[in-house]
């Protein structure tokens, strides 16, 4: 069965979201989606994008039970590092369950490691939650390293009331 | 001494954020990673398409520093993106030089910096700490941090040079 990777269009927003959806149903935490699939498109594609999301695409003989011919996306973005310099972060990678085992997520991973390395970037970097095994052995075969466990890296935030709580007190 | 200002980074600086990138990775015990250069930090936050973001805490001369320095303080942001709530700020580095703490700075460029993200529509500013870091853990929890590794499980994954060209070789 064959697929193409491309880069998404405006167009696939509606697509992308329901992938969204589907991967953090999978990392049990469906509610907490808030996003629309217009605001996806309004960030991803002006002129300054906060986002970049490629999609994996199969023929319409191939579509899914639900009759979807988009079955995976890769989403990332560029970030920094004071120590090394630019940074592709992974964001989201994920192929529907009926499509997996056919070198997708490779496909979508690699493409994103290619136009990190045109765009001078010394790594990728990316979270994975720490029950999700078959993930960490993927990541683990394409040589990634666990920082978390091997440099003692916490990942923290500040969000809602304690954001905005935070912010008044600015002067 | 309590008088600061805080401003946004210009490209005469950036020696002295290099100098204190350097002192901050001291500080986390992986000084010799920092291979970054004052050209590549130039180019990369202020060309046509700034990588990052940066603050300096400044102090008048008549505080200068042992050395003679009177930028004494930095932080580095980028804007991320989730793809459940949006736009994130993701603050990178922090540091306010040792003879300087306690007056406040690292206070008022936090502030400064949730600002930045509430006024941006922002839903959240995340950021990594070193486990074994307990002041600045302390630090952010007292303002309301949530620690996601502990809370949610994520852990944080790195995929380095060597495997990104394996990888984008690879198709």
């Amino acid at each position: 069965m064959n697929y193409t990777v491309r880069d998404s269009t405006p167009g696939d927003c509606k697509d992308i979201m329901r992938l969204i959806v589907d991967l953090a149903e999978y990392e049990k935490m469906p509610n907490e989606v808030k996003l629309s699939h217009k605001e996806l498109e309004a960030d991803g594609f002006s002129s300054n994008p906060f986002f970049k999301c490629l999609v994996a695409e199969v023929p319409e003989e191939f579509k899914s039970k639900e009759g979807h011919t988009i079955v995976g996306y890769g989403f990332y973005f560029f970030t920094y590092c004071t120590w090394k310099g630019r940074v592709v972060y992974l964001e989201d990678l994920y192929v529907m369950p009926e499509f997996r085992g056919k070198g997708i997520g490779k496909a979508l991973m690699s493409r994103i490691a290619q136009i990190g390395r045109a765009q001078g970037c010394v790594r990728m970097q990316f979270t994975v939650l720490d029950w999700n095994k078959p993930s960490l052995d993927f990541y683990s075969s394409q040589g990634a390293l666990n920082l978390t466990a091997a440099e003692g890296w916490q990942l923290l935030r500040f969000e809602g009331e304690a954001l905005e709580k935070l912010a008044q007190s600015a002067n | 001494m309590a008088n600061f200002i805080l401003r946004k980074a210009e490209p005469k600086d950036v020696s002295d954020i290099l100098r204190l990138i350097k002192e901050l990775a001291k500080y986390e015990e992986m000084e010799d990673q920092v291979i970054l250069t004052e050209k590549e930090l130039l180019e990369d936050g202020f060309g046509e398409h700034p990588f990052y973001h940066c603050v300096v805490a400044e102090v008048p001369k008549e505080h200068q520093s042992r050395e003679g320095h009177t930028v004494v303080g930095f932080a580095m942001y980028y804007f991320t993106y989730d793809p459940w709530i949006g736009k994130l700020l993701y603050l990178e580095d922090f540091y306010v030089m040792k003879e300087y703490r306690g007056y406040g700075m690292g206070s008022e460029i936090l502030k400064k910096l949730s600002h930045t993200a509430v006024k941006t529509r922002c839903s959240s500013m995340h950021f990594i700490v070193a486990e074994w870091n307990k002041p600045s853990i302390e630090f952010y929890k007292r303002r309301g941090a949530s620690d996601l590794s502990s809370e949610e499980g994520w852990r944080l994954f790195k995929i380095d040079k060597q495997y990104l060209v394996k990888m984008s070789s690879e198709e």
